[in-house]
């Protein structure tokens, strides 16, 4: 048994319903080759990076699970027929798998979460709007350093102090970065 | 005469060697983000100081990223 992980990319104007069938025929190809899933995650519509057939925004859908090699080939036929799927992509995430643990492990993890949340959420809350603001401004001082730094480093003189400013910016990138990662994945927690 | 040429070398320390908790995952947008140019180029690791495990990691996983279109292979789309 292997780990796998399915990404796919549903045209935005179909309906709820409609994606829900294409997740349980899915699932039922997956189970009935002996394997499991694992979990299963509606990203809900967002925007594509570019175009794909012509469509700017897809509904994305996210599965885990465990199965053999066969059955991904079946799922990603199936894909390649129904053309309400943008596009797809199947990610092994390890060579052997056993459900059971994983599955114990996931909620295990998901309990501590939950009784974190009740302390730490409020807390979150204003923070990461407050992260929200700041990384934007962040993002561009870092970009301007750098882009400085390249055209500058032959110079040597000016260096020094464009060092500075860009390993300040970095370290407060990192600190933001870290905060929302913090938010967002109670976000999905809480989806 | 030209000003001699000064070298100030800075040691650079890869960031995910450093911070054991940012992970490099392909799903994770926000994380790679700061690795790409506004035109969605990677950037060389020269400029971070990333070590090559974690650049080699990193440029897969916005390569996946890229395929399934949640970071763009040329800029942000124009509309």
């Amino acid at each position: 048994m292997r780990r796998y992980e399915t990404i796919l990319i549903v045209r935005p104007n179909v309906a709820e319903d409609e994606i829900e069938a294409v997740i349980s025929k899915t699932s039922s190809i997956i189970e009935g080759d002996g394997g499991t899933i694992i979990r299963i995650d509606k990203w809900g519509l967002k925007k594509l990076a570019y175009l794909i057939k012509k469509e700017s925004q897809g509904y994305y859908v996210y599965i885990d699970y465990a199965g053999i090699p066969a059955s991904v080939s079946e799922v990603e036929r199936i894909f390649r027929i129904d053309d309400k799927i943008l596009k797809y992509l199947t990610v092994k995430q390890a060579e052997s798998c056993d459900p059971e643990a994983v599955k114990e492990e996931l909620a295990s993890a998901e309990a501590a979460q939950t009784s974190d949340e009740g302390e730490t959420k409020e807390e979150n809350a204003g923070t990461a709007e407050a992260a929200k603001t700041t990384t934007e401004v962040e993002v561009k001082e870092e970009k301007s350093s750098t882009s400085e730094e390249v055209q500058t480093s032959d110079e040597g003189e000016a260096k020094e102090e464009n060092a500075d400013t860009a390993e300040a910016a970095k370290t407060a990138t990192e600190v933001e970065v870290k905060e929302e990662k913090a938010s967002t994945s109670e976000e999905v927690q809480t989806d | 005469m030209p000003p001699k040429k000064r070298i100030f070398p800075r040691q650079k320390v890869c960031r995910f060697c450093a911070d054991k908790s940012l992970v490099i995952d392909y799903k994770e947008v926000r994380t790679l983000r700061n690795f790409v140019t506004e035109r969605g180029k990677i950037i060389p690791s020269r400029i971070y100081g990333n070590c090559a495990k974690h650049q080699r990691k990193l440029t897969d996983a916005i390569k996946k990223a890229r395929q399934i279109a949640l970071m763009p292979y040329a800029g942000p789309t124009y509309l």
